[in-house]
């Protein structure tokens, strides 16, 4: 279809009707005198930005959907862990937050240069929001591995977590206790002499016996199992007050005993649901930037660049929204 | 004829019309191509006027308020925040901010302030919808644990929990001080 397939439906409808009030003669005689018939799209707007935007409208309801369940399930809930509780770094969220927000300030100026026809301004733009966008994805790379590695997992076959301390988790407890593999580097661990341990090891093994006699004592209560649960990974009452609370599990990374975190297995999978989809959407995002940056990017590829653009917004839109109810609420 | 009209990439019945036919009369440095039937040309004749908004200066104003914005939700976190013992006030504070900081992105940065009239149909419709079907989920989901049953209730986890948590945490604390003492 032609440039010119921008001309309104109703004005051509009534072409001759209009034909008194049109200064159409000004442009000189191109199609003069022909009647050519036209392709009305309707909408003032490129179809590829139509399209862009009729996705991004499906993708707000996507999103919507994600964030309210999010939303409903966390404030009906009885107990939702703190972000503290989770090993959520709220600084870490605020700089990807910082991340986010200045690559779409550096996508709007490579559609800026673009247009301008500056190709090579345009393409250290483009360059710098790849750069951003992998360095959002790489700190979110990271967070997902301190929460891994405390053994906060979506599923259960990876996760350790535990909605509380029961009789069900002394008796996980128990039962990793008793893993070959851990009954190997018990023994190992008795065998040691103290002097050949640091201070926090020859704690953490005290500690360790202690959690063995409380998980197997026929008189258990239910506090003693809270002890384990402290013992083996202790939720920070505040954040920044422990210090990080170091437990047994960090004490010896290969342990991996069950962690109790009150209402972790729902905050799992809203987590990891809601920053695993945005990251999919980030990591879209920045393929779309590579192969643009194949182009030249001048005026004939604005409107490129304006559609990614307008997508790129989005994804960030949605973490405008992510950080403070994951990471503040 | 309105080919001719036609052929300048803008429409003349739009609703705000002054500012649609900004690149008609001056087309801004952008080549004169625009006869030409490619798709590159008639992605750059958008139909908005390029040169009529934006601006460095406009895109660096939103980035810093947008960060000052930032900073101010993350100041919910910090100590100096007054109102710690009730979180309702901060989570009020931090949504505002975040609607905020959404207006200024899809405003500015996505351009929706200079676009015609058809943003309202994409937009209100979808956030409409967005808005419904969270409030639809409040019922089942967001009532669930006032109508629970004991049995579940023996499993599911309790504000007691942490509680239990804290105070063997307590405990815990109080026994190694008495260690150091000895």
């Amino acid at each position: 279809m032609s440039t010119s397939a921008f001309a309104a439906g109703s004005d051509f409808a009534d072409g001759g009707h209009h034909d008194t009030h049109h200064h159409g003669d000004d442009h000189g005689g191109d199609h003069h005198g022909h009647l050519k018939l036209q392709y009305q799209p309707g909408l003032p707007l490129s179809r590829g930005k139509l399209i862009m935007w009729l996705f991004l409208s499906t993708e707000i309801m996507f999103f919507a959907a994600l964030l309210g369940s999010y939303v409903v399930l966390r404030f009906g809930a009885l107990q939702w862990p703190k972000p503290h509780h989770v090993h959520l770094s709220e600084p870490i969220g605020a700089f990807n937050t910082f991340v986010l927000i200045c690559s779409s300030v550096t996508v709007v100026l490579a559609l800026e240069a673009a247009k301008a026809n500056k190709t090579s301004l345009a393409k250290s733009w483009m360059l710098a929001t790849l750069v951003l966008g992998s360095l959002f994805l790489g700190v979110k790379g990271y967070e997902y591995q301190a929460k891994f590695s405390h053994g906060i997992y979506p599923v259960k076959p990876m996760g350790l977590v535990y909605e509380k301390p029961d009789l069900y988790y002394a008796s996980a407890v128990r039962a990793r206790l008793s893993d070959p593999v851990v009954l190997e580097k018990l023994a190992e661990l008795d065998a040691m002499s103290e002097t050949d341990m640091s201070s926090e090891e020859v704690a953490g093994r005290k500690s360790l016996a202690e959690v063995k006699r409380l998980v197997n004592d026929p008189d258990q209560q239910a506090f003693d199992i809270a002890v384990v649960a402290d013992q083996v990974m202790p939720l920070p009452a505040e954040h920044g007050a422990h210090g990080g609370a170091h437990g047994l599990n960090d004490t010896f990374d290969w342990l991996r005993l069950p962690v109790v975190i009150p209402g972790g297995n729902m905050w799992a999978s809203t987590y990891f649901l809601l920053t695993g989809f945005h990251a999919v959407h980030v990591g879209v995002g920045l393929l779309v930037f590579a192969i643009l940056l194949t182009y030249t990017l001048g005026p004939a590829t604005a409107g490129m660049i304006e559609n990614a653009g307008l997508y790129w917004h989005f994804v960030d839109l949605v973490w405008i929204f992510l950080f403070p109810l994951l990471y503040l609420f | 004829m309105p080919n001719s009209d036609a052929s300048h990439g803008s429409s003349p019945n739009q609703g705000d019309g002054a500012a649609e036919h900004g690149p008609v009369t001056t087309p801004g440095g952008l080549p004169q191509s625009a006869h030409q039937a490619t798709p590159a040309t008639e992605s750059h004749h958008d139909g908005h006027g390029e040169e009529s908004h934006g601006g460095l200066k406009v895109y660096l104003a939103v980035f810093v308020a947008l960060c000052v914005l930032t900073t101010m939700s993350f100041f919910t976190y910090s100590p100096l925040w007054p109102w710690r013992d009730e979180p309702q006030v901060g989570w009020a504070f931090m949504m505002a901010v975040s609607c905020t900081k959404a207006m200024l992105v899809v405003l500015f940065f996505m351009h929706v302030l200079w676009e015609a009239n058809w943003k309202y149909v994409l937009t209100i419709p979808a956030a409409m919808m967005a808005i419904f079907m969270t409030i639809m989920l409040v019922p089942d989901i967001g009532f669930r644990s006032r109508m629970v049953s004991q049995e579940r209730l023996l499993y599911m986890a309790r504000p007691s929990d942490e509680a239990l948590m804290h105070q063997a945490a307590t405990a815990a604390e109080a026994k190694e001080d008495g260690q150091e003492a000895h």
